[in-house]
């Protein structure tokens, strides 16, 4: 598995995952990811990306229980494989890579308020 | 946080979920639409049910993937897919082969469809291709020319040599300049010697405007030189055979020789520039003639522009006058103006309005596609009638079937697979005979299809599509009738011919017939108008005219009165004449002024023959008003001019003598007519008479006009050969008769009238193919009913008479709805004729009877069969 197979929308659904477990389902990724990034993600697009990494390996998942908002249907938790973390550290690790040979004042300086 | 009570229309919107519950993949279908309905109340929660509900649908589409849609494979077999379609072609392979006589008439009747069909398509096909080969076809313009004078505005298709050339030099956005100059020049090498009509004067720039393919040579340099010569394949297997003609030398007009710089591919068929010979057009334009090239009113050149990508040719065209003006308005000859005028390559062939070397016709192309539809749908009809006709015969199975379990849906695709297993048999059977009839379709259309296009795939992939699609097309009624039958009241014999299916059946056979009575008035007008044609009398003798054509060469211009004396000498030629053109064949146009009846000279562009003093005697063009030419009057050959009727009443005047003694003046001379001349057709009778003027001027013969007697031709051309050859030997003896020539005209009618013959006996021979289908079919149903009515004391003929009567009376209705649409249709093509008949009642009534007879041939073999047979045949069992 390389790097380059993980998408942008599917490192961020995956290290969502991450933050939810054990209440990782496409419905709480989709309303967490709105919250984190203002957009409106759709429960399709998220389900799609959960499907594609857990094709990949790096997702398992199992059915959980029902509930009455869900109209009585159950729901599909995610939890990450032993192959999904690592993958997190290997992205988390170049990107660290990178970011620290960046020379000082090379990036414009924002200001972050 | 507890969850409120949700109200009932608390829900989403019902038909997303159908559709959510419909596309998406079972396995999916809990978690898709819990997510979706939680998410849905969520948002009910925060945003209230109204922009939850409008916020859903888009949730929905937001699963529209391929992984939703996608099902998990089964692991079971679905044999519905294999075994049930393997089935469903055998028992029709069976139902054919048990049926040999309907399965006979309908695959015969449908290959015969396709069979036309393919052929039109293949005709169609080639008229659209026309000049697609060349890889910048849609950058290619042809320069055009309008010409202007007082009375009229000439549109023609070709320009003077000065035109393309300053276009050139003017516009940096013109990339390329192509002229090319026909003209028919004598070539000879050793012994051989031929006059070639297919030879251009073309501009070196030609190979960069158009594609051909050289197979020898440099083209880039092949048309720089004077007296270079590029020729085709042909060409050089016809005067070197096997050698190398690069460098050789061919000898033009027996004066001077030109070079072989080049060999090029043969000319496809579907290109409108053709020629054997390509001369270089510096060899006409330095060399032979070249004061021409600065005569901007001196035509006869097609001039090709070639625009870089994305140029708008009417900002070009925009420009034409200013540079019109800006070149000859010192030098504007009279009264004429010259506007140029651009039409994009791929337009020429079919839509140009101004003529060319060739050009297409749009409405044939219209005319063969409509009737090749026509006939698939005859074909398509007789299997709906024959299936629907058996349905009683299948109605049994289908309820067994149904009983069985069948669904509706499953016999539907039953019949449908036959009815397309029936039509890919006759797609087999129609691309044979295409293939094999191809020539001789070849022939009478007179285009040179090529075969190799059987075997591009996606030309046979869209034929195998029609094939399906006619399959579908014929089988889909019948499939949707015979499927619905109730298997009950179809089991318990109760089963009787729905009288829905018997009327439908009728309207089919009166569409059949009337698609058959149009096509017989069709083909009878296109004949009686071509006789009509032909048997106009045209004003001037026509039979044994022998006409030699030398093609203006001096020397035997030189010689003309000794040579017309020597040939006049054979005891069997009668008379003998020479002149610029003959009627049949091309003339020039003269820019001619002419006294108008208020005593001012009018100017126009008009025919003109140039004579000598025999012509009109020998062609006995009848004088109306004042005298013919006569040797008596010296002033004749320099200073007098003979007009026809119609130019008289062009220029106003009421009668003709009223014009005899105006003044004229025409190409630099001037004088007085001296008569007036009855009109006769110098074209086709598709063309109205128009204003024609005769001079006599010994310079501008091109032909000699023979009246030979009409006994033992051949003897009397083998002694005028020996004579010709040992008078001119340097000129083949090149000759044609006049009324053979003349008829050259009507060629394309011609042709369109066998094609339209071929196509209506073909449309009519499929028609009665399902009418004969019917009527045995019939009488097959009727037998007992027959039996009994012998037995009761009925005649054969009243029997025939009940058997023929109902198909006789569909003829009839045909016939009364065919004739006005026939009538409309005829009375436009012939509208494009100035000299035609007039569409009386007799064409229809005889198309009407045609069909009728015809009709009752079909249909009295069998009802005469079944009257005749003994009635204890077909009553003893049971």
């Amino acid at each position: 598995m390389r790097r380059s197979d993980l998408g942008e929308f599917e490192e961020i659904v995956l290290l969502t995952v991450a933050v939810l477990t054990p209440e990782a389902y496409s419905v709480a990724i989709a309303e967490e990811l709105e919250q984190e990034t203002g957009k409106n993600v759709s429960t399709g697009a998220v389900h799609a990306s959960l499907q594609r990494l857990e094709n990949k390996g790096l997702l398992s998942s199992h059915m959980g229980e029902a509930t009455r908002e869900r109209g009585g249907r159950r729901k599909r938790i995610f939890s990450l494989t032993l192959a999904g973390s690592r993958m997190l550290h290997e992205v988390r690790d170049l990107r660290n890579r990178l970011w620290d040979r960046i020379a000082p004042q090379t990036l414009p300086q924002i200001n972050m308020v | 946080m507890s969850p409120k009570e949700q109200k009932p229309d608390a829900s989403p919107p019902r038909w997303l979920d159908k559709l959510v519950e419909r596309f998406c993949a079972p396995h999916l279908v809990e978690e898709v639409m819990g997510d979706l309905h939680e998410r849905y109340h969520l948002r009910v929660r925060r945003f209230g049910q109204a922009k939850a509900r409008k916020q859903y649908w888009r949730e929905v589409l937001a699963y529209a993937r391929p992984h939703i849609f996608k099902r998990r494979p089964s692991p079971y077999p679905k044999p519905i897919f294999t075994d049930m379609l393997r089935n469903y072609f055998k028992i029709a392979f069976r139902n054919l082969l048990s049926k040999k006589f309907y399965s006979a008439i309908n695959i015969l009747g449908l290959s015969i469809g396709m069979t036309c069909c393919m052929l039109i398509f293949l005709y169609v096909n080639h008229e659209l291709s026309y000049d697609k080969f060349h890889s910048k076809a849609d950058r290619i313009y042809r320069l055009v020319t309008d010409i202007k004078t007082p009375t009229e505005t000439i549109k023609i298709s070709i320009t003077s040599a000065p035109m393309g050339a300053y276009l050139k030099k003017d516009f940096p956005e013109v990339e390329e300049v192509a002229r090319m100059y026909h003209r028919s020049v004598l070539l000879q090498r050793d012994e051989h010697q031929y006059q070639e009509d297919q030879t251009l004067f073309a501009d070196a720039s030609f190979f960069d405007v158009f594609d051909f393919l050289v197979l020898r040579g440099n083209v880039r340099t092949a048309l720089v030189d004077p007296f270079s010569v590029v020729i085709t394949e042909d060409a050089a297997k016809k005067y070197f055979g096997e050698e190398n003609p690069i460098g050789q030398s061919l000898r033009m007009e027996g004066s001077f020789d030109l070079t072989v710089t080049a060999v090029v591919r043969n000319v496809p068929s579907n290109s409108q520039v053709e020629f054997d010979f390509l001369i270089s057009m510096s060899t006409l334009l330095e060399k032979l003639d070249p004061d021409r090239k600065e005569e901007w009113g001196n035509f006869g050149f097609y001039t090709f522009l070639l625009l870089p990508e994305l140029t708008n040719p009417e900002a070009l065209e925009d420009k034409f006058p200013a540079f019109m003006e800006r070149h000859i308005s010192g030098m504007r000859e009279d009264e004429m103006y010259y506007s140029l005028f651009l039409e994009p390559l791929r337009r020429v062939y079919l839509y140009t309005g101004r003529g060319g070397p060739v050009t297409g016709s749009l409405s044939n192309i219209y005319f063969f596609s409509i009737i090749a539809a026509f006939i698939l749908l005859i074909a398509c009809i007789n299997f709906m009638n024959l299936a629907t006709a058996r349905a009683a015969e299948r109605a049994k199975e289908v309820g067994i079937r149904k009983v069985n379990g069948a669904l509706k849906r499953q016999l539907t695709i039953q019949f449908l697979s036959e009815s397309i297993l029936l039509s890919l048999f006759a797609f087999v059977l129609a691309s044979i005979f295409t293939e094999l009839l191809l020539p001789a379709f070849n022939e009478l259309s007179g285009k040179i299809i090529d075969e190799s296009i059987f075997y591009e795939h996606n030309y046979l992939l869209l034929l195998f599509l029609l094939a399906l699609g006619v399959g579908i097309l014929a089988g889909i009624y019948p499939a949707f009738v015979l499927s619905g039958f109730q298997p009950v009241s179809v089991l318990k014999g109760r089963f009787s011919t729905s009288s829905r299916g018997l009327v439908l059946r009728k309207a089919l056979v009166v569409v059949q017939f009337a698609i058959s009575i149009m096509l017989i008035a069709g083909t009878v007008t296109v004949y009686t108008q071509l006789n009509y044609m032909r048997s106009q009398e045209l004003g001037f003798t026509k039979e044994q005219m022998l006409v030699i054509n030398f093609r203006r060469d001096d020397k035997v211009m030189r010689q003309m009165e000794a040579i017309k004396n020597s040939l006049k000498s054979h005891p069997r030629v009668l008379s003998a004449a020479a002149s610029s053109s003959t009627p049949g064949q091309s003339n020039s146009g003269a820019f001619t002024n002419i006294e108008n009846p208020d005593g001012e000279m009018q100017a126009s562009n008009i025919h003109l023959y140039s004579v000598d003093f025999d012509f009109l005697e020998q062609y006995q063009i009848e004088v109306v008003a004042g005298r013919s030419f006569s040797r008596d009057f010296p002033t004749d050959s320099t200073q007098a001019m003979i007009i026809n009727e119609a130019a008289a009443a062009s220029y106003g005047y009421a009668s003709p003598e009223e014009a005899v003694g105006k003044r004229f003046s025409q190409w630099g001379r001037e004088g007085q007519i001296i008569g007036v001349i009855k009109d006769f057709h110098i074209r086709s009778l598709q063309q109205q008479i128009q204003p024609l003027t005769i001079r006599i001027a010994t310079n501008d013969f091109k032909l000699i006009s023979l009246h030979i007697e009409a006994k033992d031709i051949p003897s009397t051309l083998a002694a005028l050969e020996r004579q010709w050859s040992a008078l001119v030997p340097h000129r083949p003896f090149d000759y044609f008769f006049l009324d053979e020539a003349f008829d050259q005209q009507y060629r394309n009618e011609t042709r369109f009238g066998k094609l339209f013959i071929c196509f209506g006996g073909l449309a009519i021979f499929i028609a009665c193919l399902g009418l004969l289908g019917l009527i045995s079919y019939t009488v097959v149903q009727r037998m007992k009913e027959i039996g009994i009515r012998k037995v009761l004391g009925a005649s054969e003929s009243s029997i025939i008479r009940l058997l023929t009567k109902d198909f006789l009376k569909l003829v009839i209705i045909a016939f009364l709805i065919a004739t006005p649409i026939a009538w409309y249709v005829l009375r436009e093509w012939l509208a494009d004729f100035a000299y035609r008949i007039e569409i009386g009642a007799g064409v229809f009534l005889l198309a009407g009877l045609g069909a009728l007879l015809i009709a009752l041939a079909t249909v009295s073999w069998q009802s005469i069969r079944a009257a005749l047979a003994n009635p204890v045949d077909s009553l003893k069992d049971e």
